[in-house]
């Protein structure tokens, strides 16, 4: 069951007004892939996260999580066992300690007055502590969210999503806003625990040198089409720079 | 565009300037300004600014009152800010789930907060005293109601301007619509809606001064008692007491919104 397809996507578009963001994009990832998107800005990465997210729907086309259409997952709690999203440092709320923001991975499986309690009284919080462990923030449960740096912020969302466990992790320039050190420890991070747990990982990246360093297959769009599908170690220099070539250049 | 629309500001500046130059002609500046006695007693009354009634039946007279004036401050408040919890956050719209019940939610419960508030605390108190007569319930009552729908305005504000992101990011870990709300909306707004309600508290206390008039006792009452007696010093003991009321309340504003800071 190790190439059991976890995601297929069929002749995918997607437009805005009368800019293509998308157009007619199909590829399968399998079960524990760590796929990477690259290429230039506008190239329709964020819209097909954003269509995996369920935030958008496609014009024409279909996704297919697990066997069943996207559309099947409208019970949020259901699809969040599903899919899991990070982001930039801003998916945290600031206001909240550490604990209640990393327990937030629970509320797809806890009902409103267990969660409403847990805000007095924190519930399962060893296995909180023990996410906040595995992404190395043992010692700031109680420390209220928006005091902590950028980096450490990110790690607290992926003690979220250690909480919450989908299967697929969508990571949309989770990266983004860090400086070099504290990205190669966060991506380091991620492409660990998604090994560890057998999640599938598909992020948008803007840095190929992160992408080849821990992703193990690269998918290239360029004008919301496919550039190029295939391994990180297959992917040559010249390839890349076609891709991030401006157009006056040709 | 821009520079038509500031010329004819300016000519409507100028336009109301001479306008109120010529209304001073109307005025008759030989009588009715002040009347006859009017300078005395002003001078009178600011006299005894400095000289206070500090008799002991008096003091007692002064915390007795700033003490019913602040229970019924604080009694409104909190029922103002029940009030104010649940209907902004119904006002606020982030419960419903489609956007045509968004759409009514929004429209329905921001028109109870606007009827609740369009109404000033003084006429709610006329109308409590002439239902159930002078008992602290109407003074209460009528302090909650424009008070809360004041907060709740604001608290629906407040909601709806919480960032997106984190709010997206619970939903997408399965958080349902009370979840948000209790995990994204309401930590978010946490700190101004307590240094707001805070504010509108010192807002309620001057009210329920000014609210005795109707004759529901505190210091508004003794005032409008002494000033009818031309007790002016004792006057002045009751407008130093509600001052030190306010500043305490200011005080402890600023307390709590340090400590809320760490």
């Amino acid at each position: 069951m190790s190439n059991e397809n976890i995601l297929e996507i069929n002749q995918i578009s997607k437009n805005y007004e009368r800019k293509i963001a998308l157009s007619s994009l199909s590829f399968v990832v399998e079960k524990g892939e760590l796929i990477a998107l690259i290429g230039p800005s506008g190239a329709g990465k964020t819209t097909l996260l954003n269509l995996l997210a369920t935030i958008l729907q496609p014009d024409s086309g279909e996704i297919i999580v697990d066997g069943k259409p996207i559309t099947q997952y409208a019970d949020q709690k259901k699809r969040a066992k599903k899919i899991g999203i990070i982001r930039q440092q801003f998916d945290l709320v600031g206001q909240l300690a550490v604990i209640h923001n990393v327990l937030a991975g629970r509320l797809a499986d806890w009902g409103f007055f267990k969660s409403l309690f847990s805000l007095f009284i924190p519930q399962e919080k060893q296995v909180a502590i023990k996410a906040l462990e595995r992404v190395g923030l043992p010692d700031k449960q109680y420390e209220r969210t928006s005091n902590l740096s950028g980096g450490e912020q990110q790690r607290v969302a992926l003690a979220r999503l250690l909480m919450q466990k989908p299967e697929i992790i969508l990571a949309d320039e989770p990266v983004a806003s860090l400086d070099p050190a504290r990205a190669d420890d966060i991506l380091d991070m991620l492409t660990k625990i998604a090994k560890e747990e057998h999640q599938t990982v598909i992020a948008s990246l803007h840095s190929v040198e992160y992408a080849r360093k821990y992703f193990t297959r690269l998918i290239a769009l360029k004008n919301g089409e496919l550039f190029f599908d295939l391994p990180a170690d297959q992917v040559t220099d010249e390839q890349l720079q076609k891709l991030y070539q401006l157009k006056e250049l040709n | 565009m821009l520079s038509f629309d500031l010329h004819k500001r300016k000519v409507l500046t100028l336009f109301l300037l001479l306008l109120f130059a010529w209304s001073l002609f109307g005025v008759n500046w030989q009588e009715g300004v002040l009347h006859s006695s009017g300078i005395g007693t002003a001078a009178e009354i600011f006299a005894a600014m400095l000289t206070p009634d500090l008799s002991l039946d008096i003091l007692r007279l002064a915390v007795e009152s700033s003490w019913l004036t602040l229970a019924y401050a604080t009694a409104g408040m909190s029922l103002a800010l029940i009030l104010a919890l649940i209907i902004g956050v119904l006002a606020s719209g982030v419960l419903a789930s489609g956007k045509s019940s968004r759409t009514l939610m929004k429209g329905s419960f921001r028109g109870v907060l606007g009827f609740m508030r369009a109404i000033h605390e003084l006429v709610w108190a006329w109308l409590f005293v002439a239902s159930f007569g002078l008992s602290p319930y109407a003074a209460i009552f009528a302090l909650a109601i424009p008070y809360g729908g004041i907060l709740g305005r604001i608290f629906a504000d407040m909601i709806n301007d919480v960032p997106e992101e984190p709010i997206l990011a619970l939903k997408a870990a399965g958080a349902s619509k009370l979840q948000c709300l209790f995990y994204g909306y309401l930590p978010s707004v946490k700190n101004s809606m307590i240094s707001y309600t805070m504010y509108r508290y010192e807002c309620a206390v001057r009210s329920s001064a000014i609210m005795s008039f109707v004759g529901l006792g505190g210091l508004g009452y003794q005032i409008q008692l002494s000033l009818d007696d031309l007790h002016y010093g004792e006057v002045w003991t009751f407008i130093y007491f509600l001052i030190i009321l306010v500043i305490l309340i200011d005080g402890w504003s600023n307390m709590l919104r340090k400590r809320m800071q760490l």
